[in-house]
């Protein structure tokens, strides 16, 4: 007698498994093996692999807020925007406000309230200067007077050794010289630098993509219906576990 | 389920252990003048066998005082560096204490029960440190940063 209900929600749980499993096969499958790779991400070495794709790297958006303002040391330009540094459009490791860049004996120094850095002909980061090296901190100045290195710190004016790591006071008062803005065209040009140039390691990517973030809205809610689907699909699959009686 | 948690987890920020002006102060006395290796290609190609990149900069800073050397350096965990100060005397590490730890996770390689494992360790002739620290689950990157850093600390003492 109570053969046919339990035949019916037989049925009906069948067809939706099917049809909710064929909507649900590619992001369950994508979340199965991202999720896989994340788990494996050194292995892979995810985290060393860069993606420089313009297409992805324009949904991460990294401009920095603000106004960007520069200073030109010959034909470089140093620029400052946001927290984040450039040498002429290229990303340099070196973080913090922008106080003061000169070029000094082949080398190029670039002066944060907490730090110098002295890059190379090459623009590599050849050293690194702090407060452990410096005679204070915050930088307020940075320029090259008569072949020498002037520093302002504390209002006070340092004048730095030649391998950087001892300064002696003067009493020659350093006035700070202004950045200047960037054109219209020079902003462009680095906005577009930093959305298509920089790359973004591929494990964050994958795991953007993974939790559907790297998609906007769309891919967290598709995710989400996933992971539904997913709760659904064992539900009744369970339901349907159990040998049909004959 | 777990799988959709994967990126997920919570950020607390930096968490700064100790200055490393105070490590320096504390392991050495005083803050003594900076010195600087200025690395070779021989010894930047060195540099890239223990970390399996350069340095993040070509010279690195040290500073000595009683026999005593403080390395103040800085390694990629997952993806956020971690700055660690290394003191090493006759060749051998004295203290490893991590000062800026600014991974999510991992945060365990800053427990003194895990960093004095390196107490005593030197550079074996194949470059790699005389006792490996034991690894903790879940921060595996960080432990292999804090064993190359300390690798990197030994070489370049070698350097002077």
């Amino acid at each position: 007698m109570s053969h046919q209900p339990t035949k019916l929600r037989r049925h009906i749980a069948r067809k939706w498994h099917r049809w909710l499993g064929l909507v649900a096969a590619v992001p369950i499958l994508w979340l199965a093996i991202s999720g896989i790779m994340l788990n494996h991400a050194q292995r892979l070495g995810l985290n060393d692999r860069m993606v420089t794709s313009g297409w992805i790297l324009q949904h991460y958006n990294q401009l920095p807020e603000g106004e960007p303002y520069a200073f030109e040391v010959g034909d470089r330009l140093i620029t400052g925007w946001g927290n984040e540094l450039f040498l002429d459009e290229e990303s340099i490791p070196l973080e913090g406000e922008l106080v003061g860049a000169v070029a000094h004996k082949g080398r190029l120094l670039i002066a944060t309230p907490d730090k110098i850095g002295v890059f190379d002909g090459a623009d590599e980061l050849l050293l690194e200067l702090d407060n452990l090296s410096l005679p204070g901190t915050p930088v307020q100045a940075l320029e090259a007077v008569d072949d020498k290195l002037h520093l302002k710190i504390a209002d006070q004016t340092f004048v730095l050794s030649e391998d950087f790591f001892s300064a002696d006071q003067v009493s020659a008062e350093l006035v700070a010289i202004e950045p200047r803005e960037l054109s219209p065209e020079e902003k462009d040009s680095l906005t577009e630098a930093i959305r298509t140039r920089r790359g973004m390691p591929l494990w964050r990517v994958i795991t953007d993509a993974h939790s559907g973030r790297l998609f906007g809205w769309p891919g967290w809610v598709v995710t989400d219906l996933s992971a539904v689907f997913l709760i659904i699909l064992t539900l009744l699959g369970l339901r349907l576990f159990p040998k049909r009686k004959s | 389920m777990s799988l959709l948690l994967a990126g997920g987890s919570a950020f607390a920020g930096p968490k700064v252990h100790q200055k490393p002006s105070d490590f320096i102060k504390s392991s050495l006395g005083a803050i003594p003048t900076t010195h600087a290796i200025t690395l070779t290609a021989t010894q930047q190609r060195q540099v890239r066998a223990i970390l399996g990149k350069n340095y993040k900069t070509k010279a690195i800073r040290y500073w000595a005082r009683n026999g005593k050397s403080v390395f103040i350096l800085e390694e990629i965990g997952k993806t956020e560096a971690i700055t660690t100060g290394v003191v090493v005397k006759n060749r051998k590490i004295e203290t490893v204490k991590v000062l800026v730890y600014r991974e999510s996770h991992g945060w365990e390689v800053a427990r003194s029960a895990f960093t004095n494992q390196f107490q005593g360790t030197s550079l074996k002739s194949n470059g790699q440190i005389s006792r490996s620290p034991r690894n903790i689950a879940g921060a595996t990157l960080s432990v292999r940063a804090l064993t190359k850093l300390a690798r990197l600390a030994l070489f370049l003492d070698s350097q002077k």
